[in-house]
């Protein structure tokens, strides 16, 4: 029976959806093929609804994805979640969550994307308090409502799809681009997807998101929900380019992924660092996807989920070894006692900082190079490189704390890997993240871009890269050397490393003031006014007419009730009459 | 840390210790090797036992509330937490909820577990039984007001 528990029937029949997946995108890609099923549920006034279906190359790749690392993510929970009492919950809460998933991902459909994506942000939310501890609740409520904006933004663009009288925008993209009135539609879409991928204004839920469970983090928080926003914006990309609001996006999107390469650095949070170069990668998927490269986003976007699932998973195993110890200041030294975990974080490690033939070099590399290509001012150049190297210096950082120096928590110590559940999974994305990059290289791109650099910008990721290098392996030990520089210059120290103060800005800065808002109104109008007219005002009402004439009933006097009842039948005769005559 | 209550129901040499220990582990936190914040540490103690002489209050308090400012001014924005205890990520994170919860179950919930809650009906009659043999019967006259 233990055989065929939940864990492994969800992993199962995921991991054979993968597979099927899988031989339909070669078969589409072979072929050029693009299937679109419809459905029409209700037409009325000239507008229909319609329930469709797009199936083509993207869709099929990225449902295979979505699956594959969540039927991974699924059997690695079975030993990570173990002591677990509500498992069943957990499993399936992850399944709603795949399933919105796909259902944002095959729906070119905008009323059927709010499903999906809706159901996104409500499944994470639960997934997010799944530990039921005030710090979760503060993360939920914190993940659900910054969703909230991008959610309402769909909303708006539904009401507005209404002036086409269908939501298929896929069928739209072409007018809407000559249509003044619906750039409004690519604004808010621009912003939708700004909240769900975690760009600057909103970016502040993502580390706090990491309360969640980790295989929790590995599937939703890094390589699947928060791609959502940048899945959309592909979509809707022909619609996009040329727009002055896609600038900002760069800009934005360029300064978030230095500000979460930055934060990196400076976090001790072992989840939130891994969480925060998410925030890094998701920047640079929207900012190359703003300068027109909406192919290339798709590629980061893929390879970025394997290796990031993976470095999650080896993060859940140390978390789970050091008895929830989350600290990297608590840890060291770990690759002698957990040598093949710390072959998969390596080598996650190594591809998110995109060393040659690893998949995040395949993607990485063609971006920067991209960029290079492109005229672009100095600042967003500036900003990738910088990024760039920052990813490397994180990486080092981490790795140094985690596997170089002493272990650091007790004195008499033994760790071990529990058991290889764990290590089977994550050896599964270990392969895909040493061969995915080249995989999908060779399989989604038609032609290969030209490429032509002068030698040193050629070589400029691997001099940033190098530089990065050198920086995170002195930084990890700067301590030991000299005085703390961290105090020397404190302001700008917390600065950094409290994101920008972006957490403080957006909960105390802006949801505060809209809660305090909806408790006043609740106070006032629901629990208040309202309920003073309609619900119990009426009782009071109704209450004190029945006593009102209980009084003649009760005390027999009918016959005052019955005249003036005769009464007011005469006066009412008397009004027709003179009423009748007037006419 | 900081808003453990200055003006509290301590001793001065208690709050002096308190502020010791929460210096040192603000110290560890910005010194995550071992040798290295021992030496920091000795440092600081080294700092505390200067004025440990001090025999004004008035300096001594002074002193006191200046060390309070410097830790203040000096704290991490990320503080070392062990993760079980209060400030820590996996702080309450295992909720257990009370026994007494499962008497107030549904009895349609309870007819899914027959057969536990037979025997959980009985172990309580037990209970009381053994608890009224060893202190006595409840006294009724304090159940009325």
């Amino acid at each position: 029976m233990q055989k065929f528990s939940i864990c492994f029937i969800s992993f199962f029949v995921l991991f054979s959806f993968s597979m099927i997946n899988i031989f339909f995108f070669s078969y589409f890609v072979m072929n050029n093929l693009v299937y679109i099923l419809e459905w029409e549920l209700i037409s009325f006034s000239s507008m229909s609804i319609v329930m469709s279906i797009l199936l083509d190359w993207m869709s099929l790749l990225f449902m295979m994805f979505v699956s594959l690392i969540s039927s991974v993510v699924i059997f690695y929970s079975k030993s990570y979640m173990s002591s677990e009492l509500n498992l069943n919950r957990f499993i399936i809460l992850v399944l709603l969550f795949v399933f919105s998933m796909i259902l944002l991902i095959i729906s070119p459909n905008i009323i059927s994307i709010l499903l999906g994506w809706d159901g996104l942000g409500l499944v994470s939310y639960c997934l997010v308090i799944y530990y039921q501890n005030i710090k979760s609740y503060n993360a939920g409520m914190l993940t659900a409502l910054s969703n909230r904006v991008g959610d309402v933004f769909i909303l708006m663009v539904i009401s507005w799809m209404m002036n086409y009288g269908s939501w298929n925008y896929f069928f739209y993209l072409d007018f809407m681009v000559n249509d003044y009135m619906m750039m409004m539609i690519s604004v808010m879409i621009i912003m939708a997807a700004m909240t769900k991928s975690a760009q600057i204004p909103f970016s502040s839920w993502l580390p706090a998101a990491m309360a969640a469970p980790t295989p929790v983090s590995a599937l939703v928080h890094s390589s699947t929900l928060v791609t959502a926003g940048v899945y959309l914006l592909i979509r809707f990309n022909s619609l996009l380019i040329d727009m002055f609001f896609f600038k900002v996006l760069l800009l934005l999107s360029g300064l978030t992924m230095f500000m979460a390469g930055i934060s990196a650095n400076y976090e001790f949070d072992l989840k939130k660092i891994i969480a925060l170069s998410t925030l890094s990668q998701l920047g640079l998927m929207m900012s190359i996807l703003s300068m027109g490269f909406p192919d290339l986003a798709f590629f980061h976007l893929l390879t970025h989920a394997m290796f990031k699932a993976l470095l999650f998973m080896c993060a859940g195993v140390i978390i789970h070894m050091m008895n929830d110890i989350q600290d990297i200041r608590f840890m060291g030294g770990i690759s002698n006692f957990i040598p093949l975990t710390c072959l998969c974080l390596n080598v996650s490690n190594m591809a998110l900082c995109g060393i040659p033939f690893l998949a995040g070099f395949y993607s990485k590399d063609l971006i920067l190079e991209m960029v290079s290509m492109s005229n672009l001012n100095f600042f967003i150049f500036l900003l990738y490189y910088v990024s760039t190297g920052l990813t490397m210096f994180y990486s080092f950082r981490l790795t140094m704390y985690l596997m170089i120096n002493d272990f650091n928590l007790l004195s008499v110590y033994n760790l071990y890997d529990e058991d290889y559940v764990m290590l089977k999974s994550m050896f599964t994305l270990m392969m895909m993240s040493v061969l995915s990059g080249s995989m999908l290289m060779w399989s989604i791109f038609s032609y290969p871009y030209m490429i032509y650099l002068p030698l040193n910008i050629k070589l400029m990721v691997i001099y940033v890269s190098i530089l990065g290098a050198f920086l995170g392996y002195l930084m990890s030990n700067m301590n030991i050397y000299s005085m703390n520089k961290y105090l020397k210059s404190y302001n700008l120290s917390s600065f950094l490393c409290l994101m920008w103060f972006m957490p403080n800005l957006s909960t105390y800065g802006l949801n505060f003031y809209f809660l305090n808002y909806g408790q006043l109104m609740l106070k006032n109008i629901d629990m208040g006014w309202s309920e003073f007219y309609s619900g119990q005002g009426l009782v009071l009402i109704l209450k004190n007419y029945t006593v009102f004439y209980s009084f003649f009933q009760m005390n027999n006097n009918f016959k005052i009730y019955l005249f003036s009842f005769v009464l007011w039948v005469c006066f009412l005769m008397m009004f027709m009459m003179i009423y009748l005559n007037s006419l | 840390m900081a808003n453990v209550p200055f003006l509290g129901l301590k001793t001065h040499s208690q709050k002096v210790c308190s502020l010791f220990k929460r210096t040192l582990r603000n110290l560890e936190a910005f010194y995550d090797r071992r040798n290295v914040y021992r030496y920091q540490a000795v440092l600081m103690r080294e700092r505390f036992d200067k004025n440990a002489q001090v025999k004004d209050m008035r300096v001594a308090t002074q002193l006191l509330k200046q060390g309070e400012e410097e830790l203040f001014l000096q704290q991490h924005s990320i503080p070392r937490k062990f993760p079980l205890s209060p400030g820590g990520v996996a702080y309450e994170r295992v909720v257990q909820s009370p026994d007494w919860v499962l008497d107030y179950w549904h009895p349609l919930e309870k007819a899914q577990y027959p057969e536990y809650f037979k025997r959980r009906e009985e172990r309580k009659k037990e209970f009381i039984a053994m608890w009224e043999k060893e202190y006595g019967k409840e006294e009724k006259k304090d159940q009325h007001h």
